[in-house]
C-alpha cells in the first residue's frame, strides 16, 4: 500500500471495543431506584397506607355504636356531609381561624423577629423567649389561655376588676371565646413565624441598610424596601405552613372551649374528633377527614407550585 | 406496661403471677380506697396482682379516653369502672363481654341482690354486662346551719328554693355569694341538669321502645327555671363554666347554700381536711318544677370485662370482689360511697356508721335513668352542649330545645 493509496482510501474504521461494565453501571436508573426504595417504602406505610384506608373507609357505613355490620354506602357519607348543618358552621369556623390567625400570627412574627434582630449584647435570652411558645405542646397553650379567660380566676378578669370594671365571662360568649382562641392561636404560632422570619433576616447585608441610610432613607422606607422585598420568600413559606396548621386548628380551641358555647368554636378537626370518637361513627368521620385532607393538598399544592416556579426562574 | 411485664417475668417460675389491668374511671372514683380493696384481695390470691390506671376528671372525657382504646381493639385493659350510662353502648360495640357463662347459677341470685336501678342498667338484651360498683343519683345538699339560722324548711321546689336562697344571700352578704351551684359546663353532668326539671313535670325522654318523646315546652321551662335563678342570681353568672368538682369545692368552702351534686360529694364535705362544712351538711331528694315530683338523675359505676382481656376468667374472679357486699361496705365506710345492694341498707352497723343512707335509698329508688341507647355519646353530647349554651345565655332555651330535639330525633328513633 502506497503513500497515495492510503491518501486515496478511507481508513478502515473499526468499532470502539466495549468497555468493561462496572458493577454500578448495570443501570443508573434501577441504582436510583434501589437507593429511593426506602424512603418511598416508607412513605408507602406511613402516608399512601393510611390515606388510602381513609378513602376506603369514607365509602363504608362503619358505626361501632351497635346494630347493622358494616355495609358499603359509595358516595352516602360525603352527601350527608354536604347538607350537615354542624359541617358548615364548622367550616366557616374553620376559615374563620385561618382568615384571622394566619395574618395575624405573620404581623406579629415580624415585629417579633424584627426585635430579635436587633443587635442584642446578650443574643440568648431573647432567643429563649422567641422559641418557648412554640416550644410548649398546643393543649397546654390552650389550657393557660383557658385559665386566662376564666371568669373566676383568670388575669384578663382579675386586671378588668382593678381596674373597677364588671367580669367578662369570655368563654361563654360565642363571639369572645372565638376571639380567645385567635389570640391563643396568635401567640403559639407567632413565634413559628418569627423563628423563620429571623432566619430570612440575617441574610440580608448591612450594606444595604448603609447604603440607604446614606441616601437619607427613614426607617420604615428601609423596612418597605429593603427588608420586606428580601423576607417575603421566608414570609411566603411561613404563611403556606401557618395556613395548613389553621386548618387543622385543634388542640388549642379543644383545650379551651371543647368547641363551645354552642359549637361556636368548633373546627372541622374537631368534628372529626367528636364523630369518630363520641359518636363511634367511623364512616362519616372518615368522609370529613378527606374533606379536610384534600383541602389542605390543595394548599400544598399552590406551595410546590410556587416553589417549582421559583426553581426554574 | 414495663412493671407488668416484669411481674410476668419474675412469676414465670413456680407459679405463674397473672397480672390484671383495671381502668379506674378518675379520682372521683377513689382509686385510693380501691387499692386498698384490691391489697385485700392480692394477699388473699398471691398469684394474681392488679394494677389500677385513671384517665380524665369526668365520665365524657373517660368515654373518650376509653372510646379511642377499644375502637382499636387495645388489651391493655382487662375490665373498666364505667359509669351507668355507658355499658348499653359498650356492649353494642362489642367491647364488653357478657358475664352470663362465668356467672352460670349466681346470675340470679346476683341480679335480685342490686337496687331494681342497677339490675336494670347492667343488663343489656337479659345479658348481664357490668357489675355495680356503686350507686349514686343527684342530691340537694344544704347548709343545715343556715337553714337553721333563717328558719327556712327544706325546699321541695326550685321557686321556693330561689325564694329562700336570695334571702340566705342577702342575710349572709360576701361570706355565701353562691345561693345554689349546679353543673352548667358541657359536662355528663349538664344531662342531669336538664332531665331533673323535665322529669319532674311528668315528662318522659324517651318511650319503653327508645323512641324519642321530649316535650318541648317542659323542657323549655326547665331551662327558663335555671334562667329565672341565673337573673335573679342564686346560680353564679358563669355557671356554664361550672364543673362537678366546682360545685364540690364552692360548697366545702362554705359559699354557697345549695348545691346539686353526686352522693360521692358527701365523702368530701364531710371528711375533706379543708372542707368548711363538716356536719353542717343536709342532704335531700332533688326539688321539683311547680307541682311537679321530685326526680334525681340515677347515676353509679360499673365493672365491665373488657372483650379484649387476655385474662377473662381471672378478671372476672376480681371484678366479682370488687363488686361484692364485703367492697361495697369498705367503699360506704371509708368513702362515703353508696352501695348498690339492698341488703346493705338494712344492715344496722353500717347504718349506725351512716345515718344519711335511710335518706338517700328513697331518692335512689325514685332517680331515672338516662336513655338506655348505643348511641348514648350522641345523646349526651346534644343535651349537654345545648344546656350548657342556654346557662350561657349563647342560645335562647327555645333554640336550645329545638336543638335538641332535631338532633336526637335522628338518634333516638
Amino acid at each position: 500500500m502506497t503513500t497515495a493509496t492510503l491518501l486515496k482510501e478511507p481508513l478502515p474504521v473499526h468499532p470502539a471495543p466495549p468497555r468493561p461494565r462496572s458493577a454500578w453501571s448495570i443501570g443508573e436508573r434501577s441504582l436510583g431506584l434501589l437507593l429511593l426504595a426506602p424512603a418511598i417504602l416508607l412513605l408507602a406505610l406511613v402516608v399512601l397506607y393510611p390515606v388510602g384506608r381513609l378513602v376506603y373507609a369514607s365509602l363504608w357505613d362503619m358505626r361501632l355504636s351497635g346494630g347493622a355490620e358494616a355495609h358499603f354506602i359509595g358516595l352516602r357519607n360525603y352527601a350527608d356531609l354536604l347538607a350537615d348543618v354542624d359541617v358548615r358552621h364548622a367550616a366557616l369556623n374553620t376559615l374563620g381561624y385561618v382568615i384571622v390567625t394566619v395574618p395575624g400570627a405573620l404581623i406579629v412574627g415580624v415585629a417579633l423577629a424584627l426585635v430579635a434582630n436587633l443587635s442584642w449584647r446578650v443574643k440568648w435570652p431573647v432567643r429563649l423567649a422567641l422559641l418557648l411558645p412554640w416550644a410548649l405542646p398546643m393543649s397546654f397553650s390552650g389550657l393557660i389561655f383557658a385559665w386566662f379567660f376564666h371568669t373566676d380566676f383568670g388575669v384578663v378578669n382579675d386586671l378588668l376588676r382593678r381596674l373597677g370594671m364588671a367580669p367578662v365571662s369570655f368563654l361563654l360568649s360565642p363571639t369572645w371565646s372565638f376571639v380567645a382562641v385567635c389570640l391563643a392561636s396568635i401567640w403559639k404560632a407567632s413565634s413559628f413565624v418569627a423563628l423563620i422570619v429571623l432566619a430570612g433576616l440575617q441574610t440580608v447585608p448591612a450594606e444595604l441598610y448603609q447604603a440607604a441610610r446614606l441616601d437619607g432613607a427613614s426607617r420604615w422606607a428601609q423596612f418597605r424596601h429593603i427588608t420586606l422585598p428580601l423576607i417575603t420568600p421566608s414570609l411566603a413559606v411561613a404563611a403556606i405552613f401557618r395556613t395548613l396548621a389553621a386548618l387543622q386548628t385543634f388542640d388549642i380551641p379543644y383545650a379551651m372551649t371543647q368547641g363551645g358555647p354552642a359549637r361556636s368554636t368548633e373546627t372541622i378537626a374537631m368534628l372529626i374528633q367528636t364523630n369518630a370518637i363520641d359518636y363511634l361513627d367511623v364512616g362519616y368521620a372518615s368522609a370529613l377527614a378527606v374533606l379536610l385532607f384534600i383541602t389542605s393538598l390543595c394548599v400544598s399544592l399552590l406551595h410546590l407550585r410556587r416553589v417549582y416556579r421559583e426553581a426554574s426562574a | 406496661m414495663l412493671s407488668a411485664g416484669f411481674a410476668v417475668l419474675l412469676g414465670a417460675g413456680a407459679h405463674a403471677n397473672t397480672v390484671i389491668t383495671l381502668f379506674a374511671g378518675g379520682n372521683a372514683q377513689r382509686p385510693d380506697l380501691l387499692r386498698k380493696v384490691l391489697d385485700r384481695y392480692q394477699q388473699a390470691h398471691p398469684d394474681i396482682s392488679v394494677e389500677l390506671r385513671t384517665g380524665g376528671a369526668t365520665s365524657e372525657l373517660q368515654r373518650k379516653y376509653l372510646s379511642t382504646l377499644l375502637n382499636a381493639r387495645d388489651t391493655t385493659f382487662d375490665g373498666f369502672l364505667i359509669d351507668i350510662v355507658n355499658p348499653a353502648q359498650y356492649a353494642a360495640a362489642g367491647w364488653i363481654e357478657p358475664l352470663d357463662r362465668y356467672l352460670g347459677a349466681d346470675k340470679d341470685k346476683l341480679i335480685r341482690s342490686w337496687l331494681p336501678a342497677y339490675a336494670e342498667a347492667s343488663l343489656v338484651d337479659g345479658k348481664v354486662v357490668a357489675l355495680p360498683a356503686f350507686s349514686d343519683a343527684t342530691f340537694l345538699y344544704y347548709r343545715k346551719d343556715l337553714l337553721d339560722k333563717y328558719k327556712l324548711a327544706v325546699p321541695t321546689s326550685w321557686d321556693a328554693l330561689g325564694r329562700d336562697a336570695r334571702q340566705i344571700q342577702a342575710g349572709e352578704g360576701a361570706a355565701v355569694p353562691e345561693g345554689l351551684s349546679i353543673q352548667g359546663a358541657p359536662i355528663e353532668g349538664a344531662v342531669c341538669t336538664f332531665l331533673t326539671p323535665y322529669w319532674s313535670q311528668g315528662k318522659q325522654l324517651t318511650d319503653a321502645a327508645g323512641h324519642l318523646t321530649l316535650d318541648k315546652p317542659a323542657a323549655v321551662r326547665g331551662l327558663q327555671m335555671w334562667r329565672g335563678l341565673l337573673a335573679s342570681g342564686v346560680l353564679k353568672r358563669n355557671i356554664a363554666e361550672v364543673k362537678t368538682a366546682d360545685t364540690v369545692n364552692a360548697f366545702k368552702a362554705g359559699r354557697v347554700a345549695y348545691a346539686v351534686n353526686w352522693g360521692f360529694a358527701f365523702g368530701a364535705f364531710q371528711n375533706d381536711a379543708d372542707s368548711q362544712v363538716k356536719g353542717k351538711i343536709g342532704i335531700a331528694p332533688l326539688p321539683a318544677m311547680a307541682g311537679g315530683q321530685s326526680v334525681g338523675c340515677i347515676g353509679g359505676w360499673q365493672w365491665s370485662l373488657s372483650s379484649f382481656s387476655q385474662h377473662k376468667t381471672e378478671t372476672v374472679a376480681v371484678l366479682r370482689y370488687l363488686s361484692s357486699p364485703e367492697v361495697a361496705r369498705t367503699l360506704a365506710e371509708d368513702g362515703a360511697l353508696l352501695p348498690a345492694f339492698s341488703q346493705l341498707y338494712r344492715d344496722t352497723a353500717l347504718n349506725a356508721k351512716l345515718p344519711w343512707l335511710q335518706q338517700a335509698l328513697p331518692v335512689l329508688e325514685r332517680a331515672r335513668a338516662r336513655p338506655v341507647s348505643a348511641r348514648y355519646g350522641e345523646v349526651s353530647d346534644t343535651i349537654r352542649v345545648a344546656t350548657s349554651a342556654a346557662l350561657a345565655g349563647a342560645q335562647s332555651p327555645e333554640q336550645a330545645v329545638d336543638e335538641v330535639d332535631s338532633r336526637l330525633r335522628r338518634v333516638l328513633r
